[in-house]
């Protein structure tokens, strides 16, 4: 294993609060690792477990939620 | 900003108000329009130009920190989102020289032709928002302001704070870049300062000097801030509790001090300051921090020569008590800053206030003047049509393609399944792209669009506008966000942010390839609405309900109209109460449109939005009303506490509180003013009873220690306060009281004077600061400057499933944006029940509210967003888990044919997917959010391309 | 969307793009009227939009 650690995550982000702030950080030129996919969701609130078990199922090496 | 958007909003920016003429109703305004030099039809804002210009100018949006050059824009949010060539400065213009900004814009928007234009509008109504000017220079230069870089003004430092700031947001000091390691906040500096004519209090530094400490606090935990003050007036609803906070958690210093003056000192700066002792001392800081206050606009002599009418003795909007945002032009209201300084919430709620006075104003004229768009019938879209997805990937400029290699990302959507067409695009907002995307979707037939360009927070409007615009239905839409979340935030990593596009661009095909179109759903509205509270906040917002014509009912509990206001007698400014119950109580008489509901309870609600039945119970009768919305104006009354000073009070006839006094002084005795008085404010608020500030008491104690006075100026009034909160133009009642000698002592609260009752009298024992000793005195009377509590929020908050805070207030939807909203759609509140505040206050905030809630009964219905629950019956079992979690009352269990089933109310529900994702039985899906698209985009997650 | 037609009475002026001046813009939209917002620079916005965060909550302004 000689190569470099490259996880992907993914997140689960509230459209109101976690996904604006996603978005303001863009616009503020923040940067951050490229590791993440994001899924926008109208609230966390939304999030069935299954999702989370289903990200991990599909090879996610964390789940993320932003809300 | 949504206003960009609006059809109905046009944006006159870089223009002058010229002219006013005509009368309410019909004015003839003329305005010049200055030109941009750039066409902002082309202009697609991609920040090429300013990249080349070659001259550089100070940038004043970073309050003068930062470089930028003549052609530019001010930050990347503008809106309008074009250019604009500062004429001063731009080399062709001054000198006829450059242009190089005209070879480099790819969109050819560059027009060194462009003339000032003068337009002559007709309009019914004016309303005068220019918000506020700087204070003068003087009131900066005597604390070295200029002299010494390290001397900032709030609103620079605000700059510094921001990470699109001149130093990206890091707090460093202008002379030599370093980090500051300590920082004063000087407050009061151009308010209630007369050498500079501005008496007033300008009401918000105290609280901005808190959030930029705290923020600056957040930025460096190590950099010690004092904060240097008169008084910290955060009398808001709120306020008191950051500052405690900004003092125990944040570790900020409060001193209460005069500054003298702050001088160069080595690498520092020394600052002399005098305490309440009278005592000098000095410290050094790296960074002084001038909290300034907000003065009147630069042109408010012009503005009010325009439009003709009066300004007050500090050249503010001149305007009453009782109609506060009235101009003394009929038909010029004022909005914001200008009617007075004040804080967002505040300009917010006088705002909206001004919109339901116009509204009133000129009814007849209602949608006269409106635009409304129509579009081409919805072409079907079937469950077994085939699925035909167009995926555009947009450039931005170099925004995108300067980081993500878009070809590449575009040629990997066009090899996915279902994806029938694909393309780049440079601009894809751009208003010919717009064109091109319906083009297209007729051509290729799609039925499903991607756009991966930036938010769909700020441009899914502008997409799914075009998809109408093309016959689409617009949930058949997704974005994906390559921008904001990916070129932006990985400039460095290209092959990396490539990699991500791809993944996401992956995962938007696959929910495309889910999305079926959503119905457009609307709810019709009873144009009738209900006032909760028959107080000045409930027939003020009652009356301009009737006046926008609207049919109208009061629920008042007591016996006649009026509230609170039966109670008082005149105000601070010297206006008679009695003159305002008597002409509000006999305009409701007098409208047709409003039926009054005395004695009465409001004992059952239900319904929604736009369809609300109430039951009206007075005495044993009850009556059955319909209406579309709620405003809630259940009030308060004066707090008799039990608990003053952190002691039991004592039971004396000498202990009353203001408003017994006012009754007594508003009488004809001549021996009715207290020969000697002692007022004690806070007096059960602030940490006794109640645990907030209730904003009115201090000004009630000027007041009524100016009418002592006016009645007998041998009396003596003492005032023992913590924190004279005398905002705004009350700072000039307070001066007028000390002049008139009214003594006034700050007492800390670990040194609280004492109440004793000593026969006849009561004893009041306290610390002076000034003279450094404990003084005793017995007066005639000791009066408490008590607070306000709200009157039955708890019941009508089960009643209407709202929310209250702490201090048993109702809790606004948005503190700062929506503050006379409740988070239950259709209900409104204002007056006492939202926060103890002053008479014009609540007149201003009853207003705001009836335009509020005027809105869903002008539009006739509410529309709804696709994005709400929809619930399948045949799988619903009626467990009800969803009904007792929604926080938004908007899912109900029915009997259907006997059997208990869920159901969604479309016009209540927010689409937060809480009811979803909790159904035992999946029985609910949201619109555009389905559990199949969800997962569809986790398994697209899933599939890792091997590079 | 320049629209050189007239709207007439039935259209109201506000002056000033500040904060004030767009939720009052926005507010007579709702209401049914049509809106001038005049503002003297060459983006609405006012001071708030020079706001890092605001207070109490610390929310971000824009």
């Amino acid at each position: 294993m000689s190569e470099e650690f490259n996880p992907k995550v993914l997140g689960f982000l509230c459209n109101w609060c976690c996904y604006a702030a996603a978005d303001s950080a863009g616009v503020s030129r923040y940067q951050y690792p490229p590791n993440l996919r994001t899924i926008r969701v109208m609230c966390t609130g939304r999030l069935d477990p299954a999702f989370v078990l289903k990200g991990f199922a599909e090879g996610a090496a964390g789940i993320f939620t932003g809300g | 900003m949504e206003a960009g958007r609006s059809p109905n909003i046009e944006i006159l920016s870089n223009a002058d108000f010229l002219g006013l003429d005509g009368k309410a109703g019909d004015f003839t305004a003329k305005v010049r329009l200055r030109p941009r030099y750039i066409d902002a039809d082309k202009c697609t804002a991609c920040g090429l130009c300013t990249k080349y210009c070659p001259r550089h100018l100070v940038d004043e949006y970073n309050e003068g920190l930062a470089l930028t050059r003549p052609i530019h824009i001010d930050y990347p949010q503008a809106v309008p989102a074009t250019y604009f060539i500062d004429p001063d400065a731009c080399m062709h213009l001054q000198h006829g020289t450059c242009k190089i900004c005209v070879p480099v814009c790819r969109s050819k928007a560059i027009d060194f032709d462009q003339k000032a234009e003068t337009r002559q509008i007709n309009v019914g109504a004016v309303i005068m928002s220019p918000g506020f000017g700087r204070v003068p220079e003087e009131a900066l230069t005597k604390y070295s302001y200029g002299d010494h870089p390290d001397v900032v003004t709030s609103l620079e430092f605000e700059r510094l704070l921001n990470p699109s700031g001149p130093f990206m947001g890091e707090v460093r000091c202008i002379s030599d870049k370093r980090h500051p390691k300590n920082i004063a906040f000087i407050q009061c500096v151009g308010s209630r300062d007369l050498g500079c004519n501005n008496g007033y209090c300008s009401s918000v530094c105290c609280m901005y000097a808190i959030k930029e400490a705290m923020v600056a606090k957040e930025h460096d935990p190590d950099c010690e801030i004092t904060v240097y003050y008169m008084d910290m007036r955060t009398q808001g609803k709120d306020f008191d509790a950051a500052r405690t906070r900004a003092e125990e958690q944040f570790g900020i210093k409060f001193v209460r001090a005069k500054v003298a003056d702050v001088m160069p000192w080595e690498r520092q700066l020394k600052l002399t300051y005098a305490t309440m002792d009278g005592k000098h001392h000095f410290e050094g800081y790296d960074m002084v921090v001038l909290s300034v206050g907000l003065d009147s606009p630069a042109d408010a002599k012009n503005l009010a020569k325009t439009g003709a009418f009066d300004l007050n003795h500090y050249d503010f909007c001149k305007t009453s008590t009782f109609a506060p945002l009235a101009s003394s032009h009929d038909g010029v209201l004022v909005a914001g800053a200008f009617q007075g300084p004040k804080d967002i919430p505040e300009s917010v709620t006088q705002s909206s206030a001004a919109a339901g006075l116009v509204s009133g104003l000129i009814k007849k004229q209602r949608g006269k003047g409106v635009v409304t768009k129509t579009y081409p019938d919805e072409q079907a879209v079937a469950e077994d049509d085939e699925v035909r997805i167009g995926v555009f990937v947009c450039h931005c400029g170099i925004n995108i393609a300067g980081v993500v290699d878009v070809a590449k990302v575009a040629n990997y959507a066009g090899e996915m399944e279902d994806v029938t067409y694909y393309a780049e695009s440079l601009y894809s907002c751009s208003q010919d792209a717009q064109e091109v995307l319906k083009q297209r979707i007729k051509e290729h037939r799609l039925n499903r669009v991607v756009i991966a360009a930036c938010s769909p927070r700020t441009h899914e409007p502008l997409f799914q506008e075009t998809l109408k615009d093309a016959g689409l239905n617009r949930s058949l839409f997704e974005m994906v966000n390559i921008r904001d979340h990916c070129s932006w935030v990985h400039a460095n990593e290209p092959a990396a942010a490539t990699d991500k596009s791809m993944d996401l661009v992956r995962m938007g095909v696959a929910k495309a390839r889910n999305i079926k179109p959503l119905p457009e759903q609307t709810v019709p509205v009873t144009t009738k609405a209900l006032v909760l509270g028959g107080g000045i906040a409930g027939m003020t917002a009652a009356l301009n309900m009737a006046d926008q014509g609207f049919q109208t009912y009061i629920v008042e509990k007591n016996g006649q109209l009026g509230g609170q206001l039966l109670k008082q007698h005149y105000t601070l400014q010297g206006d008679k109460v009695a003159d305002l119950v008597k002409d509000v109580t006999g305009k409701i008489k007098k409208n047709k449109l409003i039926e009054v509901f005395t004695d009465a309870d409001l004992s059952a609600v239900n319904g929604f939005v736009g369809n609300f039945t109430s039951t009206i119970t007075v005495g044993k009768k009850e009556t059955s009303v319909d209406h579309g919305i709620i405003v809630v104006a259940t009030g308060g009354k004066y707090h008799q506490p039990e608990t003053v000073l952190g002691a039991k009070l004592p039971d004396s006839k000498a202990i009353v509180t203001q408003n017994e006094l006012e009754k007594q002084l508003a009488g004809k005795g001549k021996t009715r003013a207290p020969k000697s008085a002692v007022m004690i404010q806070c007096a059960g608020s602030r940490g006794d009873d109640l645990a907030y500030c209730s904003k009115t008491c201090c000004n009630d104690a000027v007041k009524n220690a100016l009418k002592i006075k006016e009645i007998n100026s041998a009396s003596q009034v003492v005032v023992l306060y913590r924190e004279m909160r005398t905002y705004g133009y009350a700072e000039d009642a307070y001066r007028e009281a000390r002049e008139k000698g009214v003594i006034f002592i700050p007492y800390a609260k670990d040194q609280m004077p004492k109440i004793d009752k000593k026969g006849a009298k009561a004893e009041v024992s306290f610390h002076d600061p000034i003279l450094l000793e404990d003084v005793t005195i017995a007066p005639d009377q000791v009066i408490l400057s008590v607070g306000i509590v709200p009157e039955d929020t708890e019941d009508i908050s089960k009643l209407l499933k709202i929310p209250i805070n702490a201090d048993r207030f109702f809790l606004e939807a948005h503190v700062k944006l929506r503050p006379v909203e409740m988070p239950v759609a259709g209900v409104y509140v204002c007056g006492l029940a939202h926060a103890p505040k002053p008479l014009d206050e609540i007149i201003v905030q009853a207003q705001a509210a009836a335009a509020k809630a005027a809105i869903p009964l002008v539009k006739g219905y509410v529309s709804v967003e696709p994005t709400v629950s929809n619930v399948d019956k045949d799988a619903c079992i009626g467990c009800g888990l969803c009904e007792s979690l929604c926080p938004y009352k908007a899912i109900q269990i029915h009997k259907i044919d006997k059997k208990r089933k869920a159901e969604t109310i479309v016009a209540s529900c927010k689409g937060c997917g809480i009811c979803a994702s909790h159904c035992p039985t999946f029985a609910i899906s949201m619109g555009g959010f389905t559990d199949e698209q969800i997962t569809a985009q986790i398994k697209a997650f899933g599939e890792m391309r091997e590079e | 969307m320049a629209q050189a037609k007239n709207k007439g009475a039935g259209a109201v002026m506000v002056v000033g793009g500040g904060v004030a001046g767009v939720q009052a813009a926005l507010d007579l939209t709702e209401l049914g009227y049509y809106v001038y917002l005049v503002e003297k620079s060459a983006a609405i916005g006012g001071a708030m939009a020079q706001l890092d965060k605001t207070f109490p909550t610390n929310d971000c302004s824009l």
